[in-house]
């Protein structure tokens, strides 16, 4: 059931909160500075990880054939714009509107399975083509916002303590809806981190911490259980032999030096060999000179760490750092559960794909397909991070201001 | 790595602590709620905890994400900073290939500076093992070289080159062959055209067994040379060609070149992005040996020939032999022949298995043996000049002692007796006459004496002072030691026989002493003994290398210096007899052999051998030295299972002289005494 004694009139006016904005805009007018229209501590990391990844991608290009340094730019550009036209839309309308949000959720997942509009790539059908349009994009990038919306809005209802045993695991039941969608294209990288952002928004949302752990311990047990049933030969392999082979890696990769242990060792070699200061831009010989695959991609923290040293990488981090930091900071200042689990879930996926896009390349997480936000090549990706950035900023825009 | 667990393992605890922490924070909040229900507050109701929980558990958001972005960049730290040299440097092996060039080996060249082993370019065409699968691909490359499509697929298979490395699949390719591969790569994935220099023998098989053969490097080379153990050695790599016998193996570390080395910078898939300074290739010292190819050349043919005509008379079993001839003066080998013998062209580019099959058989007689250090002989009558010695040194006999020779010896009793090869008897003999007519009786006589004296192994001590069982240490490979019996080494042999035929014999010693039975002797050393019987006792190191001549540059010469490796010191009077025994052999033991001798200007000093096996021909040996007055050459010959010494082995030493000397030998007189 949507939460509909938490409704609160902006959400059900969206038009009328964007009136009272205009209204106290013109109350303050006389002393408007740019901190009150943004917010400054998320906007300008999230904005310098733009800049630095597009210099990123610019150096890619020069030696990476796949890496369109104007295609990365446009998809700047689309970001941007609808990064502002995401600010200026009152968030709050998404608290009740949860079961549209689990069918919208739903749709994407299946979207790609349609044929005429699915594609596939390197074996995942996660593809979409807007048909008359030549674009292309991916609804599992999509889903992981409406999952995040989805879970805050059912979790925002609980008002901070979910009582009963019986809601937590309608949360949760919920959740693994959208996440074994994606699991089934087969995309265990984002599924991931739907999953990851997903609980935490209901760890947040009030989950008691013994459900919790209880919970983590079942998925550590599945988990297990998926292996070993995939590497004993006559029982069903759920994971891939592909997905397999990144966990054996992970925990020896000199196992397999030439297939998926390879990639490793490059992108650790290539980090390491970045040294303080880096090779520079263009001088990667590693990620330039293709002994490291998809380094645009999947790939690009070590091309970064390369190209730029633990100077740029460490730097980077500490964006990112500073703009989760930023983004969790903001949601204590929100009084209403709604706007702080939102925020809570951005700032967990963010907090997430850096952890794994970063962590694979230096050896710490097992590989991966996901991207680094706002700096991996991709447009959908830079698109779905630059939206989160216009709710973190929409948020903002629409908080009730201190009198 | 384990800087990685360390830091992986620190992150856990960092945030176990704060799980922790983030709990007891939980709990504490708990107790004081409970508190709270019972002392009431200014603040209390459940907006205030509502609001409490969402701080605590956001912090713990805060705490999750700035954990993680700290465990990142700790492990950056370690990675770019304390461990970044160590991964600059697989970055850098990465990116970089060495490209080789082989280096040519050095020449091989007689004492007169002709070569014996030189070095041509020639393109060569290689295919990876892969291109087997390929049978378009072979198919192409059969058509364009103008070979069998099922010969190059053989040369393919063939694995003597080493299991990783190419094959060889034709030498010699015309330039047209070399631009259409290089002009077609993608038809001829893993075919690449090499400029290589192969080893040229221009004189056939001459001197094969003293220079040697070439091959691609062995596994267990490649892994010692490898071995941080081996210090001095050169670094090879798969597919270098070394050195596999002969001189060629022994001074591998001279003739190898160094293989001229360029730093080239590559992408992922190997193409040439640039390239860096190069080392260019320098090749290897020449070698130049002591052999004189006119005496080798007269050597090898007389050995074939006196082999060819012993089977031509209807012994078909006669089909190996050698001959060895020395500087007595300095231990310089100037000719070295063992038959039958190879051409050392089929090793290179690599041996086929036939040709290998057929060299390395039994029934092939091993061509590839060098019967002159790694064949083992009984030393037969030679050794007699040894006997009489030891017989004067222990006072065993005296130069006056007479013997008596029915042709039948029963010194042990009348159930031991033996015979005398002459079967009619020598009649009165003394030791100069006993090694002049070979005569048994009186080394049974010194054999006997030998064994009921307090001295039982006199015989043996001066066998071994002599050099017999050890070693001469020539610089040539796989030198036999071989073995003179004594009583110990009887009772270990046979250790699973009764005590009885483990015990030494009387008649082990007389056998000894007449150079038959369980004595085994190389001609090497034999011939060493001769040396040293020629210069009265000094017993110089036999070798082949004459100097080692730098190739390039100042052409700088290495002399081999020669080294003494035994004196053995005996009266003059026992050298005296020794020498007028040996010149009797030449000069009296038979009158159709000293034909061959008395149309020398040189006097000559030598002995006949003949070792006896039962149910086979007698391998026939022939020793001697000359000018026997001032003596220069020692030169020995054997023929396996080729008669008595006198009607074979006789004609090869003799022939050798011949060429030494500029004398050839006249004579076609053959002895009809049997003398041996």
């Amino acid at each position: 059931m949507p939460a509909s004694d938490l409704t609160s009139s902006p959400a059900q006016r969206p038009l009328g909160g964007a009136k009272g904005q205009g209204e106290a805009q013109v109350q303050r007018r006389s002393h408007t500075t740019l901190g009150d229209l943004f917010y400054l501590p998320q906007l300008i990391p999230a904005l310098l990880l733009i800049t630095f990844g597009a210099v990123v991608m610019w150096s890619a290009s020069l030696n990476i054939q796949a890496a369109d340094f104007k295609r990365h730019m446009i998809g700047i550009v689309l970001g941007l714009v609808i990064m502002w036209f995401v600010r200026a839309y009152d968030y709050r309308a998404f608290a009740n509107m949860s079961t549209a949000l689990f069918v919208f959720d739903c749709l994407l997942m299946v979207l790609p399975r349609i044929p005429g509009l699915g594609l596939s790539e390197n074996g995942i059908t996660g593809w979409v083509r807007v048909p008359l349009l030549r674009i292309s994009f991916q609804p599992s990038e999509v889903s992981k916002i409406v999952t995040i919306f989805l879970i805050s809005s059912l979790g925002a209802q609980y008002n901070g303590r979910i009582e009963t045993l019986r809601d937590y695991v309608k949360l949760c039941a919920i959740l693994c809806v959208p996440f074994l969608l994606i699991l089934v294209q087969p995309d265990l990288g984002t599924g991931l981190i739907v999953l990851v952002v997903g609980a935490s928004i209901i760890i947040v949302s009030g989950a008691r911490p013994s459900w919790v752990w209880v919970t983590i311990g079942m998925i550590v047990a599945v988990a297990a259980l998926a292996i070993v049933t995939s590497m004993t030969p006559g029982l069903p392999h759920v994971l891939k032999d592909y997905q397999l082979n990144r966990l054996i890696v992970f925990v020896d990769p000199s196992v397999d030096p030439g297939g998926s242990g390879y990639n490793l060792q490059q992108a650790k070699i290539a980090v390491g060999s970045g040294g303080l200061f880096g090779k520079g831009i263009g001088n990667a010989s590693q990620s330039g000179t293709g002994f490291l695959p998809e380094a645009q991609t999947d790939f690009v923290f070590a091309l970064l760490s390369e190209e730029f040293g633990f100077v740029g990488s460490a730097g980077v981090l500490l964006l990112f750092g500073w703009m989760i930091f930023s983004t969790i900071t903001l949601a204590q200042r929100m009084e209403q559960p709604f706007a702080k689990l939102v925020l809570a879930g951005i700032a967990t996926m963010w907090s997430f794909q850096v952890l794994q896009e970063a962590g694979m390349c230096i050896g710490i997480m097992p590989i991966t397909g996901i991207p680094l936000p706002f700096i991996s090549y991709g447009s959908t990706s830079m698109v779905i991070h630059c939206t989160a950035v216009g709710i973190v900023q929409s948020v903002w825009h629409h908080r009730t201001k201190a009198a | 790595m384990w800087v990685a667990l360390a830091i992986v393992g620190a992150a856990l605890v960092v945030a176990l602590g704060v799980v922790l922490f983030v709990r007891r924070r939980q709990l504490r909040d708990a107790f004081k709620l409970d508190i709270g229900n019972a002392v009431p507050t200014a603040a209390g109701g459940s907006d205030t905890s509502t609001e409490t929980g969402f701080h605590r558990r956001l912090v713990g958001l805060q705490v999750f994400s700035g954990t993680i972005i700290g465990v990142l960049i700790a492990r950056l730290w370690s990675m770019q900073l304390v461990a970044s040299d160590d991964y600059a440097r697989q970055a850098e092996s990465n990116r970089t290939r060495t490209v080789t060039t082989s280096a040519p080996r050095g020449r091989i060249l007689d004492r007169n500076g002709i070569e014996l082993v030189t070095n041509r370019p020639c393109l060569a065409v290689s295919a990876a093992p892969e291109v087997v699968d390929d049978e378009v691909e072979m198919q192409l490359l059969a058509n364009l070289i103008g070979m069998p499509y099922l010969a190059v697929r053989r040369k393919i298979q063939n694995q003597n080159e080493g299991a990783q490395s190419k094959r060889t699949v034709a030498v010699d390719v015309s330039r047209r062959v070399v631009a259409y591969i290089d002009e077609h790569p993608y038809l001829f994935d893993g075919v690449a055209v090499e400029e290589r220099t192969e080893r040229l023998y221009p004189n056939g098989s001459l001197a094969a067994h003293v220079l040697g053969y070439t091959g691609t490097i062995s596994q267990e080379e490649l892994e010692w040379s490898e071995d941080p153990r081996n210090t001095e050695g050169i670094k090879y790599s798969a597919g270098d060609i070394v050195g596999q016998a002969g001189v060629e193996y022994q001074y591998e570390s001279v003739l190898q070149g160094i293989r001229g080395e360029q730093v080239v910078y590559v992408d992922a898939y190997g193409s040439v992005l640039a390239s860096s300074a190069s080392i260019e290739p320098q090749s290897g010292s020449d070698v130049v040996l002591t052999i004189d190819s006119k005496v080798q050349r007269q050597a090898e043919e007389s050995l074939a020939r006196v082999i060819n005509d012993i089977r031509a008379a209807g012994n078909k079993e006669c089909n190996a032999g050698c001959a060895v001839a020395m500087d007595v003066t300095n231990g310089e080998i100037i000719a070295l022949a063992s038959a039958p013998t190879y051409n050392p062209s089929v090793f290179t580019g690599g041996i086929s298995y036939d040709d290998w099959e057929r060299l390395s058989s039994e029934s092939s007689a091993s061509p590839l043996m060098n019967r002159v250090v790694s064949g083992l002989y009984p030393s037969a009558s030679t050794i007699k000049p040894l006997g009489a010695l030891a017989a004067l040194d222990y006072n065993i006999a005296t130069p006056e002692t007479s013997f008596y020779c029915s042709g039948y010896w029963t010194g042990f009793g009348d159930d031991f007796g033996q015979y005398c090869w002459d079967h009619y008897g020598h009649g009165g003999m003394n030791l100069q006459t006993g090694i002049t007519y070979s005569c048994d009786v009186v080394f049974y006589e010194i054999g006997k004496g030998f064994y009921v004296s307090d001295t039982p192994e006199g015989l043996q001590a001066t066998y071994r002072a002599w050099g017999l069982g050890s070693e001469t240490g020539v610089d040539l490979p796989s030198e036999e030691a071989g073995r003179v019996p004594d009583a110990e080494w009887k009772w270990n042999y046979w250790d699973t026989e009764p005590d009885d035929v483990r015990q030494w014999q009387g008649g082990d010693s007389t056998n000894l002493s007449i150079g038959q039975g369980d004595i085994l002797v190389t001609p090497l050393q034999m011939c060493c003994v001769y040396a040293g019987l020629a210069t009265r006792g000094t017993m110089w190191r036999p070798h082949v290398l004459k100097s080692v001549r730098s190739s390039t540059g100042s052409g700088t010469v290495i002399e081999h210096s020669p080294e003494i490796t035994r004196s053995v010191s005996e009266d003059s009077s026992a050298f005296d007899l020794v020498q007028r025994g040996l010149e009797g052999v030449i000069y009296e033991e038979s009158a159709a052999q000293a034909e061959h001798f008395t149309n020398m200007s040189e006097t000559v000093a030598g002995k006949t051998g003949t070792a006896e096996r039962a149910g086979r021909e007698p391998t026939g040996w022939f020793i001697a030295f000359v000018p026997s007055d001032q003596p220069k050459y020692a030169i020995a010959s054997l023929v396996e299972q080729g008669g008595y010494g006198s009607s074979s082995a006789m004609y090869v030493v003799r022939d050798i002289m011949g060429a030494i000397y500029n004398e050839p030998d006249t004579s076609e007189a053959v002895d009809e005494t049997g003398a041996r």
